[in-house]
């Protein structure tokens, strides 16, 4: 699980350079999440450009990774494809995540 | 390995015997001494040898015989041998070679080679030694780790039969509905599982559920699911309501039972399940469904498009304010519904492509007319073929209920699916 990070405005870019979020690769998604919280990073923008797909336990760890956020900061999410808006639809998380078209948008929200 | 490893000296003449044995002597190693080769074997035969010195030319059995029996003989230890042969013949050491030997000494001997020979003979009795103390550790834990895993395998085969001892039985139909059902896990337990039974009278409740992940952890948690989700109130049900005072317990409506679920399920992990769960209302004829998370369930009715029931919903323990489909549609006889997992439709190929709604669709349409229990059957082995193999790599279930009518006001509706979703009520709807 490699992430790719950048900076815009004054929130923390995250890209995901992996294409499945599944089981296997699940808990590394939600650790590393978890460590940009704790180093500090109150907002989060996670790309989601390069993701084509999300099973159950990909799901459950990128809402893991919201509740570790908490109140005290924010996780939001850009530039995802169809099918993972799809999926969110489906099981309504679109309604617990903001979802932006592009990085620049989600860091502006935030601003 | 230092000095002083036991060394089998084996000569006919005396005089260069006591000559190399004095060597050896002073070296440090012990000698033990024979005059001819048969001699010599029967000492490494019986098991104390494992270094031979010995002369070529004897009676009885020359050296480079001793050499081939030793060989021929395959010890469990390494027996390195030295054959002592005469100056300048080549042709011996070829042969010698044939026979196994490890090393020659030239006769006559010089002190220094000599020392220097046996040094390299005990390096490699050490490496060999070593590596068969390695082998032999090494077959000892393979040992200790084949029976751990059978243990683990015999305790995975037991909890499988525990799990599939909860699941409905295969004959059940109660008041007016029939029902079968695949559950194929991806290891030996799975995390999905679901049920059908009478909730009262004129209700009857069914459900099937996905809790994410697999393996252990989901498969204990859908065991104990499975005896929470029971139609008996006084267990405190999430599906009824009990009063204690007056004795009598209310069905919930699906609706509510997915809240109350919602809310004694919220984890500390990630951990989380999908659920559809339906009430059947034989009186009304009228099925009740919840979905929570879940893959839509599929309406098959007899000369109709299959259709895709509800719009989806969060799944149970993500999130407190749980938000999710529930929707009424009317059943007539012969109605069939198809709950499943989304290891059915999210099952890949060799391409990596997935099995897909859309080919669920076509498979219900174009074998509407197969009787309940060979259309899951085909059904199951359409997905197996289409995976190449059943080792599914997330549990494949399926439950179809079908409505027979036993029992049922039979009452006669106009709907169809293409009108489904005006059934669909949306709970934000709803209150």
């Amino acid at each position: 699980m490699q992430f790719e990070e950048s900076t815009i405005k004054n929130a923390l870019v995250v890209r995901v350079h992996e294409s499945r979020i599944v089981a296997d690769v699940a808990p590394q998604f939600k650790e590393g999440l978890i460590a940009y919280v704790t180093s500090g990073n109150k907002n989060i923008v996670l790309d989601l450009s390069e993701v084509t797909f999300i099973d159950s336990s990909g799901l459950g760890a990128l809402i893991g990774s919201l509740k570790a956020v908490g109140k005290d900061g924010q996780l939001v999410l850009c530039s995802a494809r169809d099918a993972v808006v799809n999926m969110l639809k489906l099981t309504r998380m679109d309604k617990v995540f903001h979802i932006f078209g592009t990085p620049e948008e989600a860091a502006s929200a935030l601003s | 390995m230092g000095h002083g490893v036991k060394i089998l000296l084996v000569d006919d003449d005396p005089v260069a015997r006591s000559i190399h044995s004095m060597l050896l002597h002073m070296q440090g190693h012990e000698v033990v001494e024979a005059a001819d080769g048969e001699l010599a074997w029967r000492l490494v035969e019986e098991g104390q040898i494992s270094f031979v010195v010995s002369d070529w030319m004897m009676p009885n059995l020359a050296g480079v015989d001793l050499c081939r029996r030793i060989r021929a003989a395959d010890f469990e230890r390494y027996v390195y041998v030295i054959l002592c042969t005469s100056k300048g013949a080549k042709s011996d050491l070829i042969e010698g070679m044939d026979a196994g030997a490890d090393d020659f000494l030239v006769k006559p001997i010089s002190p220094e080679e000599f020392r220097v020979k046996v040094r390299a003979g005990e390096r490699v009795l050490s490496l060999q030694q070593g590596l068969a103390d390695k082998n032999h550790e090494l077959a000892k834990i393979n040992a200790q780790l084949h029976s751990a895993h059978r243990l683990v395998e015999d305790d995975l085969k037991a909890a499988a039969w525990m799990q599939q001892r909860l699941l409905p039985l295969l004959t059940q139909h109660a008041h007016g509905v029939r029902c079968a059902w695949r559950l194929q896990p991806s290891g030996y337990i799975a995390g999905d599982i679901f049920n059908l039974f009478p909730l009262d009278e004129n209700e009857i409740g069914f459900y099937l559920l996905d809790v994410c992940g697999h393996g252990v952890p989901a498969a204990m948690m859908s065991v104990t699911l499975s005896m929470v989700l029971t139609p008996d109130a006084t267990q405190g049900s999430p599906l009824k309501r009990y009063d204690a005072a007056t004795g009598r317990s209310q069905v919930l409506s699906p609706e509510d039972a997915v809240h109350e679920l919602n809310r004694r399920f919220q984890s500390r992990d990630d951990r989380y399940f999908t659920i559809i769960y339906g009430v059947f209302n034989i009186r009304s004829s009228t099925l009740r469904f919840a979905q929570a998370g879940h893959p839509s369930p599929i309406l098959v009715r007899s000369k109709q498009e299959p259709a895709i029931l509800g719009n989806g919903g969060m799944p149970i323990g993500l999130w407190p304010e749980i938000e999710f489909d529930c929707f009424d549609i009317s059943v007539t006889l012969g109605d069939r519904i198809l709950l499943y997992s989304d290891g059915v439709t999210e099952c890949v190929n060799g391409h990596g492509e997935a099995f897909g709604e859309g080919r669920l669709l076509a498979y219900l349409r174009e074998q509407q007319s197969l009787p309940l229990e060979e259309l899951l059957t085909c059904l199951l082995a359409e997905i197996t073929l289409w995976h190449g193999n059943s080792e599914f790599k997330d549990d494949v279930s399926l439950l179809a209920i079908e409505i027979t009518g036993e029992g049922i006001l039979y009452r006669s509706s106009e709907s169809s699916p293409a009108t489904q979703q005006s059934y669909n009520r949306r709970r934000s709807d709803a209150i």
